[in-house]
């Protein structure tokens, strides 16, 4: 019986992890990095190795035409180098579009060798070093994904309203790069992704179909980095909002971290130009990554994990799951002092 | 004719194509064991309404085989799928599951063909959402309950088909085109535009393949008369909104702009593929490497199958064909068989 | 002919480009065809026509800077091509031959290369909050606008590492690595790239 792709599984490796950063997650989710870290070693026991010498994959500035594939794909060998010299053949890719990328250049050099001895040329002339290719490439949210029981199983809260004991409406969304480009290395593959929808599942939450689920959240690159541009942009997060909206979600996850940023800030964006609101009574609907998310259940506290830097308040849905947390502290600083002039920020909760 | 008058020939399968060879091999005096997994004649043609281009009920054609079937020649072992077929002593022995069924001089295999699973295209939620049907479930339903047809209790407001699905695409690994299901599409788009006169009928097509006798004529009175519209671009995406209505999107190519739709009922067109119970011959490759269909040593000259004497292969297991000519070859494989017992 | 054969020797050239049906599902779910005027299923098929004079004009137009780089456009082509793909193909021969400075949203290739171009080499990241000025990023809010203002204590909440050597959220990227960018950069032809941008905008 021929496996549908809903059901499909890839391959996840279990353990001895090299971690490597995404640009954006570390900008606008600042706490979500290190978070998803700690779960993992501490939570669940695993070794994650972060090496301070990567870099970007350069992944933007490919897709922005800035930086052309060779410089990309020697990039991304140094970044496969550096995993080599440290003993270590799972890579973790934080960011959606590293996944990709990292996924593209290997298929490429499957099929073109001569490309790669190229790159490997290029790479010993800029750096003197050489690379291998990972046993395993994955992304974060898959580390989640197949963890999903554990953490379930160790979990202080679940997805589910406190008052009614009905399961949260989730909408996951998930990166295009994650499995557009290769469904065979996404969990489920294209159509139906399982990789959010198995977390959500497992943590007693129930997932949301709407139609524009498969639509682009609208970053674009180009069409976001350039200011005149952001029309573009602003429209394709507009089309899933408003298609959502009837569905009255409780929470959206993507795990992507241009498509968490970009989900929360639009609906800032159009509430102030068009006073357009999709949630429900007034709010907008709280964004949140894979690892908040995970981060979330598990009973971090939510300054902690960074909730606070999200343009869409997240008190009404941390009161829903009742979660405990201390509004005094969600401007302050380690030793609890407030940052700056957070009364500007005058984020209205329902 | 024959100088042994005990010579056998063996027709697995009871489709048209089986139908017209069993039939054919009777009348020029052979003896027939006829199989079929199945427990009567007909094959797919016990599913069909009406059946293009003219609208012939099935059930009538049906009837008009099994009246031909009733020859003493022909000596029927129903109920029985025959899956292997392996030559012993110039005999060739019929194996089911391992167990030896019968055996026989010469055989035809006319086993047919499979409908594509349309949970394989999981673009368009088949299996998911309910409004989303293939063919062969709307040939039923029309057949034996069209009342099911009616979306919240009302006529339906719109249909859309699509055809192409499950061939001509890369993405699943299937990159023939199997040939009938652009006029069925047009045959069903008329059936629902007369079932339901207000509803909107809309196919989106990418090429329109009417090469038969009469498909041409059939494809402009669907235009003409019934008001069909067709929209040159396949559908890319279905998805279902609340109201479990269908949202589809695709590009009208000739209007070159792209175009969302709302329907209540989505068919997909689905193709043939080779039959999952295909028959096994000894442990010889007899399948295109391509399309897994059945694969004749010579097209142009005949049906024997490659490699393989005195096995003949008639009808769809050898690739898409329509009754008409599933029939006119089960004749020929029927002839070829004689010609082989003549001349060994 | 050697806008085409620039374009076919692209290493992404057989991936992206084979034969087009014609049949429009890239152009149904593109989300820059549902915004701009444009589609990516006539690209390919002007790419496929391979006229050197139309291919020209068209590197040279607004029409190949739409393309957001979603790739949605990939696991639907029933004949495997990949509009998303050829767009980076001619986006990359129309700023080597220097028709990228034809067009208004061609020229916008000098503000990406100065900010995110000259972010990688000078962070070590595509992105950096001391380079996401509020002021141009209104759309960002005002609690990125609390962020980037206080953005060392911002961060050092989350990671007493930040901005320092050693592992950590965005960590100060060492001069060794910093340099082994550059010389990769240098190595593999993007500082040509970025020569060839800046002095085609400059005419």
């Amino acid at each position: 019986m021929k496996q549908y792709w809903k059901d499909y599984q890839k391959e996840i490796a279990d353990d001895n992890y090299f971690y490597v950063r995404s640009c954006i997650r570390q900008n606008f989710f600042p706490g979500a990095e290190n978070l998803f870290i700690d779960i993992l070693k501490n939570k669940l026991g695993k070794t994650v190795f972060e090496d301070a010498e990567h870099t970007t994959c350069t992944g933007i500035g490919y897709h922005t035409d800035v930086v052309p594939l060779e410089t990309t794909m020697t990039v991304i060998a140094r970044q496969f180098a550096l995993m080599k010299e440290k003993g270590y053949r799972n890579m973790i890719a934080s960011c959606v579009t590293s996944f990709g990328l990292y996924s593209e250049v290997l298929d490429m050099w499957k099929h073109q060798p001569e490309l790669k001895e190229k790159i490997a040329g290029y790479l010993m002339e800029a750096t003197g070093r050489t690379f291998e290719e990972p046993e395993n490439m994955v992304h974060a949210s898959d580390i989640l994904y197949k963890y999903r029981n554990e953490i379930a199983s160790i979990a202080k809260y679940k997805l589910i309203n406190k008052t009614t004991g009905e399961p949260l409406k989730v909408v996951d969304h998930i990166g295009c790069h994650y499995a557009k480009t290769f469904p065979e290395r996404g969990v489920g593959g294209s159509e139906f992704p399982q990789v959010l929808t198995g977390l959500i599942t497992a943590w007693g939450g129930q997932t949301v179909d709407y139609p524009e689920r498969r639509h682009c959240c609208g970053f674009g690159f180009r069409n976001y980095l350039v200011q005149p541009n952001r029309g573009y942009s602003i429209s394709q997060s507009k089309i899933k909002l408003e298609s959502m909206k009837p569905y009255e979600p409780d929470l959206i996850i993507a795990n992507c971290p241009g498509c968490s940023m970009f989900l929360d800030r639009w609906q800032y964006t159009l509430e102030e130009t068009e006073g357009a609101v999709y949630g429900t009574c007034g709010n907008k609907i709280p964004v949140f990554t894979h690892e908040e998310l995970a981060g979330l259940v598990l009973g971090y506290d939510p300054w902690e994990i960074g909730l606070q830097t999200h343009q869409v308040p997240v008190e009404a849905l941390l009161d829903k799951i009742g979660v405990e947390y201390n509004p005094d502290l969600k401007y302050t600083d380690r030793q609890g002092n407030l940052i700056g002039e957070p009364e500007l920020i005058n984020q209205h909760v329902c | 004719m024959l100088e042994n008058e005990n010579h056998r020939i063996a027709v697995i399968g009871a489709g048209p194509a089986g139908i017209s060879a069993a039939v054919t091999a009777a009348e020029l005096g052979i003896d027939v064991d006829w199989y079929d997994k199945a427990d009567q004649i007909g094959g797919k043609l016990n599913d069909y309404y009406q059946l293009f281009p003219d609208r012939t009920s099935a059930m009538n054609v049906l009837q008009e085989f099994d009246n031909l079937t009733g020859t003493a020649r022909i000596h029927k072992h129903f109920g029985k799928a025959i899956n292997h077929i392996e030559k012993n002593n110039g005999r060739l022995v019929l194996m089911s599951d391992h167990e030896t069924v019968g055996s026989a001089d010469s055989v035809i295999v006319a086993t047919g063909f499979d409908f594509f699973d349309a949970r394989n295209k999981e673009e368009f939620g088949y299996g998911m959402y309910n409004q989303v049907i293939t063919s062969p479930e709307l040939e039923q339903k029309l057949k034996t309950n069209p009342d099911s047809l009616k979306f919240d209790g009302e006529a339906p407001a719109n249909i859309a088909f699509v055809h192409c699905v499950g061939s001509r695409d890369q993405q699943i690994g299937i990159n023939y085109c199997s040939r009938l299901c652009c006029v069925t599409g047009i045959k069903q788009a008329i059936e629902m535009r007369e079932l339901f006169p207000s509803c909107r009928v809309v196919n989106f097509y990418i090429d329109l393949r009417a090469f038969g006798s009469g498909y041409e004529e059939l494809y402009r009175e669907a235009q003409e008369k019934h008001q069909v519209q067709f929209i040159r671009g396949r559908v890319s995406e279905a998805s279902e909104n609340q109201q479990h209505r269908i949202v589809l999107k695709a590009e009208d190519t000739l209007m070159g702009r792209p175009l969302k739709i709302t329907v209540d009922w989505v068919v997909l067109l689905i193709g043939m593929v080779p039959s999952c119970t295909q028959v096994q011959v000894a442990d010889h490759q007899c399948t295109d490497q391509e399309t897994g269909f059945l694969k004749a040593a010579n097209a142009f000259t005949g049906h024997r199958l490659d490699g393989q004497p005195g096995i003949f292969m008639a009808g769809a297991c050898g690739g898409p064909m329509s009754i008409p000519e599933a029939a006119a070859s089960g004749k020929a494989a029927a002839t070829e068989a004689l010609q082989y017992l003549i001349n060994r | 002919m050697e806008i085409l054969r620039q374009i076919q020797a692209d290493p992404r050239y057989d991936e992206s480009c084979r034969s087009c049906l014609n049949c429009g599902v890239c152009t149904a779910i593109c989300p820059a065809a549902g915004y701009f005027d444009y589609d990516p299923r006539k690209i390919v098929n002007l790419v496929r026509e391979g006229d050197e004079t139309t291919l020209t004009e068209i590197i040279s137009s607004d029409l190949i800077w739409y393309c957001g780089q979603c790739m949605s456009c990939k696991p639907r082509c029933p004949r495997g091509n990949v509009p998303g793909i050829l767009i980076q193909i001619l986006r990359t021969v129309s700023i080597n031959s220097g028709l990228f400075a034809k067009s208004g949203l061609g020229l916008q290739q000098l503000v990406l290369k100065r900010g995110i171009g000259h972010n990688i080499l000078e962070t070590g990241y595509c992105i950096h909050p001391t380079r996401v000025d509020p002021a141009v990023h209104p759309e960002q809010g005002p609690v990125w606008e609390w962020m980037s203002t206080n953005a060392d204590q911002v961060y050092s909440r989350f990671d007493t590492g930040y901005d320092k050597e050693g592992p950590g959220l965005l960590r100060k990227i060492s001069p060794k690595a910093l340099g082994e960018l550059d010389r990769i950069f240098d190595v593999t032809g993007c500082k040509e790239l970025w020569r060839k941008i800046e002095d085609g905008a400059a005419k």
